[in-house]
């Protein structure tokens, strides 16, 4: 697997790109290969290329799904009880994937005593909250295999966006002997991801890894479409310094890059136009404010806060283009389109500013007179301090409000986020699924991950409304509802949609813009491979 | 020499046992846990994340329960972060790589440093010597986090078989140890310059150059010896502070060793990992000065005498 870059001057892509091996980038060292046990995004990629689930997604429209494990499947007329025909595959081991391995993995995810750390994912099925909080029994859940190829699923309500959901890694089955000759379901220190041991269904199998160098899967010869894999194996390099990652693409380490930074944004685009990309993203950046300290419990302050900023300003000059200013929280996309509140839609930014200040004197803050010094809350990462900087001196200006940046590593700002010991904190939220609700649902009252204090009854029963409503066009107006509701009380600040950045070797083929960013691997076909 | 050199060993396993005992409570004071993601946990999976890593227990357990892992099974435990995989693997994975980056760097320092030092003090305060001197300041002054990008961009991108950043072939070591290698040439220079020109003033080095003494045997057989000292009690923690990776170099080089690991833990709150890291960090400090002092007593017999003393 090793290739020497040095000697006929040829660089280790161009080596790698003839072997037909993909190289790219994957931001950061993923924690676990088990899909019970992951939850980062850089885990994800990975896993997914080697455990496929009852559906696959399409290549280039994330709205469509094709068959995976399930070759068919029907539903009931609310859309609350889905079957699923599962085909006739095995596992890379040779043993038959079935549907008890479907009923298995779901059961390890969900059980009081595993702490899958991802089980909310799979709440959306029948009893799975009640049985993962040690409230019911398993026979409760809606996970039946009816045979070894039909598999039941009862859902809480009406889910027509369920081929969404089972996209993603958690809804994916696990080789049931295999885990349970390795130590069993809920043995957390388990060795069956480990090199070597590992089993899974999907178009590769993992091949290697050292820590903070690389990880290496190769082609399933078992996997049930072996044949259309594009290429002969993928290296994800775990580079979190988007910088390296940038000179790693330009001196030819890698085919694809996690992203660039903002500051190199204008000369990546100028030295290599046609390496550069920038596509949409599922992913809102906002301020969060805690709404359980004055004088951020006025709503009229917090609207004041947000008609302040100049959000072109801030998209143009801090991250540099790599987004769009909004004034709402669900990025558009997947036939939804959420209105932004009436205080916001003011023709220019001096008008919307006028109002701000009107509303901070009605809160009895005019000009700022008596307003106390709020603390904004940033991580440590470049691009968040300016902006905070950028937002601090809108506010002084316009406003006549000071507020003290604290920058924090990581894990101390996400721990004071989460038990909400700030003012007002930095805060990006990106989608699971294609789907309203994922951004929606955060704002129910008491929300694991609300984490503002903000909660309204309207806003809930609207969430609700649209948990139990079978008909698809309904249920999303019953979410822009919510939406609204929760944009008019303003308890965060959106900013702007994240556009992802990066570079790609423009010989690259089968590789799309998707917002999501759960690219099928084994779609993408390198330059010089004319096919495996 | 053998009781100064027990005496020495017992000093350091307190030191490393203080090490550890300190560092252990340091990073259960910071705030958050090994358990926090993206989203937030619900609290019965926190509470039982806690409860099968024993994090749930009183301090005073939990530390008693360490020392038992490593008295007893030679057991750093599991990483908190990385579930199912063992401190020691990670450890036996990264310290090859920083070992070989910094026994590279180190060569590089002592090969750059020592004789810059000893030329810029044979010439003192004339031209050679601000030639030297000159670009060894701008050495220490100049951060790593600024050499290495541009080592890796100019050397990296433009000298065949020399690699930008990452570890996949051979050559892949020369840039970050050539970072690390000259930023302690520039202290190894200063320190050698320092001793030397003390040295070089003292009565027996007149009366040597009196006697007719060439240059060549001045420096190596007479000065050296003892103007060398400030310098060799440099290597021994510079040694032990390379081969155990340093997080803005390997960062930059993409270089999977120890440096990352170290930092990466400390924000992740992976607690039996830093431990480990430190334990292990620690080890090489308290080997690399027992080795300097020995080197020293066999440098300076005035030592050896006060030692024993």
């Amino acid at each position: 697997m090793m290739l020497s870059a040095c000697g006929d001057g040829r660089s280790s892509a161009e080596k790698f790109a003839e072997a037909g091996i993909l190289v790219i980038g994957n931001n950061a060292e993923p924690q676990s290969l088990d899909p019970h046990k992951a939850t980062a995004v850089a885990d994800g990629k990975i896993i997914s290329t080697m455990l496929e689930g009852l559906v696959r997604p399409d290549t280039q429209d994330e709205g469509r799904v094709h068959p995976g494990m399930a070759e068919s499947w029907e539903h009931n007329a609310d859309a609350s009880e889905w079957t699923f025909h599962l085909r006739d595959a095995v596992w890379s081991d040779g043993k038959p994937v079935r549907a008890q391995d479907f009923v298995y993995a779901y059961k390890r995810l969900l059980h009081p005593k595993f702490a899958g750390r991802y089980a909310e994912m799979l709440y959306p099925l029948k009893g799975a909250e009640a049985y993962n909080k040690g409230r019911a029994d398993w026979e409760e859940v809606g996970v039946q295999a009816l045979d070894a190829r039909t598999l039941r699923l009862t859902l809480n309500g009406p889910t027509p966006h369920l081929l969404q959901l089972v996209l993603h890694y958690t809804w994916s089955p696990l080789p049931e002997h295999h885990v349970e000759a390795h130590g069993g379901m809920l043995d957390r220190s388990s060795r069956w991801t480990h090199l070597g041991n590992w089993v899974g269904n999907g178009a590769y199998v993992y091949s290697g890894h050292r820590f903070n160098d690389y990880l290496s899967v190769s082609p399933n010869a078992r996997y049930w479409r072996a044949g259309e894999v594009r290429n002969r194996g993928i290296r994800f390099l775990p580079i979190v310094n988007g910088y390296t990652e940038t000179r790693m693409y330009m001196g030819g380490k890698l085919h694809i890059t996690n992203n660039v930074p903002p500051e190199m944004l204008a000369r990546a685009c100028s030295v290599m136009p046609q390496h550069f990309c920038q596509d949409p993203y599922y992913c809102t950046i906002f301020y969060r404010l805690n709404t359980t300290r004055p004088p951020l419990d006025d709503a009229r302050v917090r609207q004041a806060l947000s008609l302040a900023i100049d959000r072109e300003t801030l998209v143009g000059k801090v991250v540099r283009g790599a987004g769009k200013p909004t004034g709402v929280f669900t990025p558009p996309g997947a036939g939804y389109a959420a209105e932004p509140p009436a205080f916001m839609q003011r023709g220019s930014q001096a008008e919307r500013e006028e109002e701000a200040r009107r509303l901070l004197a009605e809160a009895g803050y005019a000009g700022g007179k008596g307003f106390p010094v709020l603390e904004l809350m940033t991580t440590s990462r470049d691009v968040q301090r300016v902006m905070a900087e950028t937002i601090q001196a809108m506010w002084k200006d316009v406003l006549g409000v000071h507020v003290e940046i604290r920058s924090c590593e990581w894990t101390a700002y996400k721990s004071a986020q989460q038990s909400m010991q700030y003012d007002i904190s930095s805060s990006s939220w990106s989608g699971d699924y294609l789907d309203s609700s994922t951004f929606v649902e955060l704002w129910r009252s008491g929300g694991g991950n609300n984490c503002t204090g903000w909660g309204s009854p309207d806003c809930d029963a609207a969430i609700q409304a649209a948990r139990v409503c079978g008909d698809a066009a309904e249920r999303k107006a019953h979410l822009r509802r919510a939406e609204s509701i929760m944009l008019e009380a303003q308890p965060i600040i959106p900013l702007y949609t994240s556009e992802r950045t990066y570079l790609k070797h423009p010989g690259i083929s089968g590789w799309y813009p998707l917002m999501l960013d759960n690219h099928p691997l084994d779609a993408v076909q390198l330059p010089m491979t004319d096919k495996p | 020499m053998i009781r100064l050199l027990l005496r020495r060993l017992a000093q350091g396993l307190l030191v490393v046992f203080v090490l550890e005992t300190i560092t252990f409570f340091l990073v259960r004071l910071l705030p958050g846990n090994p358990f926090l993601g993206d989203r937030k946990l619900p609290e019965h999976i926190m509470a039982q994340l806690n409860n099968l890593y024993g994090l749930d227990q009183p301090a005073w357990v939990q530390y008693l329960n360490y020392w038992k892992g490593i008295l007893l099974h030679g057991d750093f435990g599991p990483s908190l972060v990385r579930e199912g995989v063992q401190v020691s693997t990670i450890i036996s994975q990264a310290f090859p790589v920083s070992l070989e980056v910094g026994v590279v760097g180190m060569l590089i320092a002592v090969c750059v440093g020592i004789p810059a030092g000893m030329l810029a003090a044979w010439y003192r305060n004339r031209w050679p010597d601000a030639l030297l001197m000159l670009p060894a300041m701008a050495g220490i002054c100049i951060p790593a986090f600024v050499t290495a990008p541009v080592f890796g961009l100019v050397l990296g991108t433009h000298v065949p078989g020399l690699s930008v950043a990452g570890w996949d072939n051979p050559l892949c070591v020369v840039l970050p140890a050539l970072t690390l290698g000259l930023i302690n040439a520039a202290y190894i220079a200063r320190l050698t310059r320092g001793g030397m020109v003390e040295v070089l003033a003292q009565d027996f080095v007149r009366t040597a150059r009196a006697k007719g003494c060439g240059p060549v045997r001045l420096l190596y057989v007479h000065a050296m010896r003892s103007g060398l000292l400030p310098a060799v009690s440099y290597l021994g923690p510079a040694f032990a502070a390379l081969i155990t990776g340093s997080f803005v170099v390997e960062t930059c080089f993409q270089v999977p060793g120890m440096g990352l690991h170290f930092v990466n833990a400390t924000t992740d709150r992976d607690y039996f990992l830093i431990q480990g890291l430190v334990f292990c960090y620690g080890s090489l400090i308290v080997a690399a000065n027992l080795v300097v002092d020995l080197v020293l007593v066999a440098l300076n017999p005035r030592l050896r005498s006060q030692g024993t003393a």
